[in-house]
């Protein structure tokens, strides 16, 4: 139990120190309001998708990235393949740099995109 | 959202005693602590996992959960060309095709080379015409072209309007949900929860994991009242796994796959005794791009135009494989190709611009920069570096095979082409396989019944569909063929576990 509790402080203490190095500045706020404004299941877990949504909203992104004509569904926020359902973290890293789920596949060019 | 908090507490603590206590695969009824109870669990929400939880609510299933581990709900189903092999609908017939589910069958096992389930593929053929209509049911549109796919004697893979599997999948997620089934991401599953006699009772589901985070989450169990269906596809994407049946599938082959797809619920129940059937059998699609990650546009395109373009060899500029051959005579061509030190060398693809104009995939791909346009047969050898006098002569010769109607060089089916000739302006995308589809899994019965190795009989309460079972379609499956197998076994394991 107490190599439990050193290896969570040891994750808690590095993803904090990990955290402050990475940090997106469009997210500001949410740091100025404490790592559990967005880790809501605890520090050492990630935050629920829900987190997110707290202050983005679903529909106001859709139309943010809402592409014209024949490229309509490569709308990241509302796509062919997931609609509006894509978890925010598939695509979106805090912490860590990430690249559109979409990119996977196809050879899409998102130039907006903040990882 | 206040729900959702107070129920992400509660799993936290559930979360905390399942450390204490941990449980294993085999634990027995009186040891486990249940967190949650259904009739039907179903794992994975592809083809056959939708399907099942529509046809589990149609038959009056009190509760219906689909669990899925990735962020996304769909799998590998939703990434696909979209193509369905129905034999004998009214689209077919107002296209002048005449075909049969006895016709569909014989086409399987010629292309199952002589291992492939006779019973199994008719099961599957004979519900054709209602899973045809139960996706329409749920919402799903058809396009009024029929594809013609390799090995096949009657064009039959009915294709959705978005060209993708996602045109089945969004719409049969949005039924599913309409008819009460619950679903949930994030949730993988960990292990089957089995009685002393072997008999599943449930699973262990880790809840909250994010893919590539093994011990993100906490670990739930699951009780079942009636059955467990494991639908959770191929492996395409485990290399150690795949490379372990087949050592040609290396790192070198690239994956046509969702992700996720890396044989959880196959590895889980062939660790419950089920029977492995044919995992050395995986299939590699002829029609992927080098150019691009995954499934991607290219393939669309390749499907489209393969009847009447040609395949080349940049070195002797000669065709090298019949282009509507079944899809391992391709692959195993296509991985041929190599360059005078063994590196690979990807064929070229040359389709008719007047032709591939009229598929709404030719805008795709020279778009993204998966294939190019060319004025001459001269400005392909010389972007290529391909010798230009063969080049000239095979598609002279080409194009007189397609006046003769008869193909002297392969064999190809040349009524599949209509006709069209190989003229400029020309439109060239490169070929190299990529993992596609894993013939192997775990052996089911008619009934979608998972078979023990051990005994030869069901495992009780344990039920498999799609990818994730075995022996269906034998050496290599036909193209546009699993969508109607997944489908047609998700609603057979629904209506199984109805009745059990």
């Amino acid at each position: 139990m107490k190599s439990l509790t050193a290896l969570l402080l040891g994750l808690v203490l590095s993803t904090s120190a990990y955290a402050q190095q990475n940090q997106q500045p469009h997210h500001e706020m949410a740091y100025e309001s404490g790592c559990e404004s967005c880790h809501d299941q605890g520090m050492d877990r990630f935050p629920s998708d829900q987190a997110c949504l707290q202050c983005h909203d679903v529909d106001d992104l859709a139309e943010q990235t809402a592409r014209e004509g024949e490229d309509a569904k490569q709308n990241p926020h509302d796509s062919m393949h997931y609609g509006k359902e894509a978890p925010c973290q598939d695509c979106h890293g805090e912490h860590s740099p990430k690249k559109a789920l979409c990119q996977e596949c196809h050879n899409f060019n998102y130039p907006k995109f903040n990882d | 959202m206040t729900d959702r908090r107070s129920f992400l507490k509660f799993g936290a603590g559930a979360a905390a005693a399942g450390a204490l206590f941990p449980i294993s695969s085999q634990a027995s009824n009186g040891d486990t602590k249940w967190d949650q109870e259904y009739d039907i669990i179903i794992v994975g929400s592809g083809f056959a996992g939708l399907a099942a939880a529509v046809e589990a609510k149609r038959l009056n299933a009190k509760s219906v959960v689909v669990f899925e581990k990735m962020g996304v709900y769909g799998g590998n189903s939703t990434l696909n060309a979209g193509q369905s092999c129905f034999a004998g609908t009214e689209l077919q017939t107002k296209l002048g095709i005449t075909d049969s589910a006895e016709l569909m069958v014989k086409d399987q096992l010629k292309a199952g080379r002589g291992i492939a389930s006779e019973s199994l593929l008719r099961h599957s053929a004979e519900l054709g015409p209602y899973v045809y209509q139960m996706t329409q049911d749920c919402g799903v549109k058809y396009r009024d072209h029929i594809i013609t796919t390799g090995g096949t004697s009657a064009t039959r893979s009915h294709q959705t309007i978005e060209r993708s599997g996602a045109g089945f999948i969004q719409p049969m997620l949005k039924t599913a949900r309409e008819l009460g089934v619950e679903t949930h991401n994030r949730h993988k599953f960990e292990h089957l929860i089995r009685n002393d006699n072997g008999d599943v009772l449930g699973v262990q589901i880790r809840r909250g994991y994010h893919f590539g985070h093994e011990d993100s989450g906490e670990l739930i169990n699951v009780r079942c009242n009636k059955g467990v269906l494991i639908a959770t596809g191929g492996f395409g994407f485990n290399v150690n796994f795949r490379m372990a049946q087949d050592p040609t599938l290396t790192a070198e082959v690239g994956c046509t796959n969702a992700k996720g797809a890396t044989g959880d619920g196959l590895i889980e129940m062939l660790a419950a005794g089920a029977t492995p059937v044919h995992l050395a059998h995986i299939q590699s699609g002829p029609w992927a791009s080098p150019d691009e990650g995954g499934f991607g546009y290219g393939a669309g395109f390749s499907l489209y135009n393969f009847p009447h373009s040609i395949a080349i060899d940049r070195n002797t500029g000669q065709r090298f494989m019949n282009e509507i051959a079944d899809r391992k005579t391709r692959a195993d061509l296509e991985l041929q190709r190599r360059d005078k030190d063994g590196n690979p060398q990807p064929a070229l693809l040359i389709a008719p611009k007047a032709e591939a104009q009229k598929d709404p995939s030719m805008k795709k791909v020279l778009k993204y920069n998966v294939a190019w346009e060319f004025d001459s047969v001269e400005a392909i050898a010389a972007h290529f570096k391909v010798p230009l006098k063969p080049l000239q002569q095979q598609i002279k010769d080409w194009n007189g095979y397609v006046a003769n109607g008869t193909d002297p060089q392969f064999g190809k089916r040349m009524d599949a082409g209509r006709g069209i000739k190989l003229t400029a302006p020309f439109i060239v995308q490169r070929l190299w396989p990529k993992v596609h589809y894993c013939q192997g899994g775990i052996q089911i019965n008619t009934k979608a019944e998972v078979m023990a190795a051990k005994t030869g009989v069901p495992i009780k309460g344990l039920y498999a569909a799609g990818e994730v079972t075995g022996g269906i379609h034998g050496v290599s499956r036909l193209g546009g063929c699993s969508t109607p197998e997944c489908l047609a076994f998700g609603i057979t394991a629904a209506r199984s576990m109805m009745e059990a």
